[in-house]
């Protein structure tokens, strides 16, 4: 029987990003309750990130969502160690990343950890393959067998036949899944995604996440995933923590976020998502035992509950994994939730 | 932010006084100077012999101790065959490979990145330089500019790396690279040629010294520039920094820095061919011969072969500069080219083709002296009056002014207050008392002849550039037809620009001014076109929409936008005059240029030293004046993000 703490792949303790030279002092002030602008007339410091602490579970997809200026960047290259906490610890299946120096950083970041960027951060003198091939390049693998590692990879993000282009040849879409081949040609554990598709067309954005999707349902690693955008942390998210001037208002389940947000500003955001696509039958149950005679499985969603309620009107079942009838939901339940989307 | 009225009263008869206060003070602290020291003739050269004398003693005792030493024999004398090994290493070989191979292998560098019509203007250019019977002199000009620029490389580069890296090193090193990069080259070669002696090794070190601050600047640019997430990314798979350096950072930079050095490249082979005033072999000295012998049917000739030279390349580094891989051959076309040249090379060895045959020789070009002369002849009418009127209407007049009717202090304290103005008490410091010193030195008159000179010559060059600058910013097709011309005239060394100057102007300072109008003329140009085409689009539709007529919005939005880039522009425009009219020293510009071949001619030290010191302050005060002058024209920077 595994714990819960046997299961957390990446925790985040007390983290804070302070920018400026009086960073110290800063994080005092802040403690002491002073907000950012406070701190920033007092110190000349920016507080980045103030005391956000995580913990992602193993094969879970963590979603940060927060608009420009949250700090979403700066926490996710605080848990890559590509800048330096002012305060607190990262750990990495019980290591402390914080603590480590160079050299064991390097080869942590060599076995378990991979990054997809923004603006892709390809090289653009390199072919795809070489790109794709970066990481094992670095561990000083032999060309042959990166090589055929890479281009394996490149297959499964559909990029073959592209291995020899350079990156300015390719689309942009295309140029992500360089990105993308490139995090996981090194079989990472952990991958870092900074908010890989917001530079793209929506069209194109929405292929990339299908197929992110799709490769998690197969890879099952662990995700952090950067967005400004709260219908992409919805799709994508086991859990989404909404990151505001620094820190986390609040962490939770798409369904969670909208059935119960904790404040104004995770309503803001709630309020135009399309609900009945988003809650599940086992969200808007009342719990109950007894059986009718349909039946749906808990996670599906209340859009798709809809032609079975008009069809008659007794409640519908509504079962577990196992098969077993949890609750039931009625005409009532779903006219409250599309009359509560206005 | 727009400052509010001031209130009515006192306070606002204060603020008026204060606005006021610094011009009064110019204007009272000039006549007092002038009442006070209008008596005195020019300046009182007390010190003139306190530092040449010495100095002439130094060197004498260089020259007699050069041989033994130990800071000779341990130090200087190896460094200075080192050099030499290395030019003489690269003329040679290029002496010694067959003529025919040598253009084939030029041409081969463009060719391999499919710039086919390069390939031909090298192969034609170089073939140029090998018909008029100037194939050695090309190779040893060649030799000396490759080891120039390799050396330059050698040491810029890891200096670039590491100021990119280690902040703290850059601030270090930015002082001295401003410095030389302010300094004109020719002025190296007093000090060079004291140490080095005369012969290839000081125009080497002078081209080094002046290509060096580019190559240094553009590496830690382009590795600054590298975009943070490339950089992170290597970081993210565990790579080392040196494995970032070299495999991402370095990679990634070098096109840029590739790009960025074309044109030092050229300024450098104009200093390569200066070179021959210290002794160095190569095409400069035809085209001196040739001036001096007033032979300008074979100056025309060396001249074209210089800038056949040019071309070479040019063309050969922007193939180098190609970014796109995919327009290079494969690999194994390059190597059986290559296969194909070695062969080439040893076969023309073995049946004993070297250098290029003589064809024809020189005095062919010698009827070209009388159509010229025809030329010149027939163009009187127009170029004595110019000339006439540049001498008695601008030159003179600013010159006597200066050096005449003010008295010296005058100068000095106007000077010093116009700095101030522009920039603050540092600069206006460094000018007063570099000003007198060069005074003390005896020099103050040539000076003044050459600063006259230099802002004559501007003052023309910007007359003619700015309009054009701006009327081809606006005209996209315009700025596109006069692009190649640019290219070209930028490409040309600035000793070849004094060929056509001496043809119509002969001699004296008007030859020099032309030539330095031509020279300076070209970035002014560029960088005002550049200024006026990059004013964003947004403010220019702004203007529009509100009913503004071209004209209103080219002086209401698009000259004030694009000001600080014309200042700089003008800031390069006057450095390349003062560049330019030391040169023209040679063919009898006077000044401070005159002294400087004096000295170069005669070994006086001690003056090469007073020249130099003179020169430096002057390049100094004029780049830090017009920079602040930029600066100042810099919308508010610092408001916003």
């Amino acid at each position: 029987m595994e714990s819960a703490a046997d299961k957390t792949c990446l925790e985040a303790r007390g983290i804070w990003k302070v920018f400026g030279s009086k960073s110290d002092q800063a994080v005092e002030l802040s403690r002491d309750g002073a907000s950012r602008k406070e701190v920033l007339e007092a110190t000349g410091c920016t507080v980045g990130v103030k005391d956000v602490s995580m913990a992602v579970t193993r094969g879970e997809t963590f979603v940060v969502m927060g608009l420009s200026g949250s700090g979403k960047s700066t926490l996710v290259r605080c848990l890559a160690r590509l800048t330096d906490p002012t305060a607190g610890s990262v750990f990495l299946d019980g290591e402390d990343l914080t603590a480590m120096d160079e050299a064991a950083l390097r080869q942590v970041r060599r076995q378990k950890l991979s990054m997809v960027f923004q603006h892709f951060g390809l090289f653009p003198h390199r072919t795809v393959i070489d790109n794709a091939a970066y990481g094992l390049e670095i561990q000083k693998m032999a060309k042959a067998e990166r090589h055929e590692r890479a281009s394996a990879v490149l297959a499964e993000v559909g990029l073959e036949g592209y291995e020899h282009h350079y990156p300015g040849q390719l689309s942009g879409g295309m140029q992500q899944r360089v990105g993308l081949a490139r995090a996981l040609t090194v079989d990472p554990e952990i991958l870092f995604f900074d908010e890989p598709f917001s530079a793209l067309d929506p069209l194109i954005r929405r292929d990339m996440q299908d197929q992110l999707l799709d490769l998690q349902h197969t890879l099952q690693r662990t995700i952090v995933f950067i967005t400004h955008d709260f219908a992409e942390a919805i799709k994508l998210g086991d859990r989404i923590a909404i990151m505001k001037d620094g820190v986390f208002d609040q962490v939770g389940t798409a369904s969670q976020l909208i059935t119960s947000p904790a404040t104004d500003y995770v309503r803001e955001f709630t309020e135009d998502v399309p609900k009945i696509k988003v809650l599940t039958a086992g969200d808007v149950m009342q719990t109950q035992t007894t059986s009718g005679t349909r039946s749906v499985p808990a996670s599906a969603t209340v859009e798709s509950l809809l032609p079975l309620l008009l069809e008659g009107d007794d409640p519908i079942g509504v079962s577990d994994a196992d098969g077993r009838t949890v609750g039931v939901v009625d005409r009532n339940a779903v006219t409250q939730i599309l009359a509560s989307a206005r | 932010m727009t400052a509010a009225s001031p209130p009515v009263g006192t306070v606002g008869l204060r603020s008026e006084v204060r606005r006021w206060l610094p011009l009064a003070g110019l204007v009272v602290g000039a006549l007092a100077l002038q009442l006070l020291f209008s008596g005195d003739d020019a300046f009182p050269a007390r010190w003139d012999s306190t530092f040449e004398s010495p100095i002439d003693d130094a060197g004498d005792w260089l020259r007699s101790n050069r041989s033994t030493h130990p800071v000779f024999t341990a130090f200087f004398s190896p460094l200075s065959r080192g050099i030499d090994a290395i030019i003489t290493g690269i003329s040679d070989f290029l002496l010694w490979v067959p003529w025919f191979v040598v253009i084939a292998a030029a041409a081969a560098i463009p060719a391999r990145v499919r710039m086919y019509r390069a390939a031909i203007t090298v192969a034609v250019a170089l073939a140029y330089t090998g018909v008029i019977g100037l194939w050695t002199e090309t190779m040893q000009t060649l030799g000396l500019m490759s080891a120039a620029v390799l050396l330059a490389v050698v040491i810029g580069l890891p200096l670039g790396i590491l100021a990119a890296l280690k902040p703290g090193f850059e601030t270090i090193l930015r002082p001295f690279l401003d410095i030389m990069q302010t300094v004109p080259a020719f002025v190296y070669f007093l000090p060079l040629f004291m140490l080095f002696g005369i012969g290839n090794v000081p125009g080497a070190v002078a081209t080094l010294i002046y290509a060096l601050p580019p190559v240094v600047r553009l590496t830690t640019l382009g590795i600054r520039t590298v975009p943070p997430q490339a950089v992170e990314a290597s970081q993210m798979y565990g790579a080392r920094r040196r494995q970032t350096l070299t495999k991402v950072q370095l990679p990634m930079a070098i096109p840029s820095i590739i790009t960025g050095l074309s044109q030092t490249i050229m300024l450098a082979l104009g200093v390569v061919v200066l070179a021959t005033l210290v002794g160095a072999s190569g095409l400069g000295s035809p085209v001196l011969q040739s001036l001096n012998q007033r032979r300008t049917g074979r100056g025309i000739a060396a001249g074209l072969a210089i800038m056949a030279v040019a071309m070479v390349l040019d063309r050969i580094w922007r193939s180098a500069a190609e970014r796109d891989p995919l327009k290079r051959h494969p690999r194994n076309v390059t190597l059986v080219g290559l296969g194909i040249l070695a062969v080439g090379a040893l076969l023309g060895r073995v049946v004993g083709a070297g250098s290029f045959p003589e064809v024809f020789d020189w005095t062919l070009f010698d009827p070209v002296d009388d159509v010229v002369t025809w030329i010149r002849d027939n163009l009187r009418w127009l170029t004595r009056p110019l000339s006439d009127s540049i001498v008695t209407w601008l030159y003179l007049p600013a010159r006597d002014l200066l050096t005449d009717t003010l008295a010296w202090p005058v100068v000095v304290f106007v000077g010093a207050w116009a700095c101030w103005r522009m920039k603050g008490w540092g600069l206006a410091l460094f000018t007063a008392s570099s000003l007198v010193l060069v005074g003390l030195f005896g020099l103050w008159e040539l000076s003044i002849d050459t600063l006259v000179q230099v802002l004559l010559a501007s003052a023309m060059a910007l007359a003619l550039a700015l309009p054009i600058g701006i009327w081809a910013g606006r005209r996209p097709r315009i700025e596109a037809a006069l692009g190649p011309i640019l290219d070209g005239l930028q490409t040309v060394p600035s000793l070849v620009y004094i060929i056509p100057a001496v043809i119509f102007f002969t001699v004296g300072v008007v030859p020099g001014i032309m030539a330095t109008v031509l020279y300076a003329m070209v970035p002014g140009v560029r960088i005002t076109a550049l200024g006026i085409r990059e004013v964003a689009t947004e403010s220019l539709e702004a203007s529009r929409t509100f009913g503004a007529t071209p004209r209103q919005t080219l002086l209401g939005v698009r000259i004030p936008l694009a000001a600080p880039t014309i200042m700089a522009g003008v800031n390069q425009v006057i450095m390349m005059s003062l560049a330019m009219v030391i040169i023209s020293g040679l063919v009898g510009g006077g000044g401070l240029g005159f002294e400087t071949v004096v000295v170069l001619k005669r070994s006086r030290f001690g003056l090469g030293f007073e020249v130099a010191v003179a020169l430096v302050a002057l390049a100094m005060i004029l780049d830090r004046f017009t920079e602040a002058a930029a600066d100042r024209l810099q919308p508010h920077r610092d408001t916003g993000l």
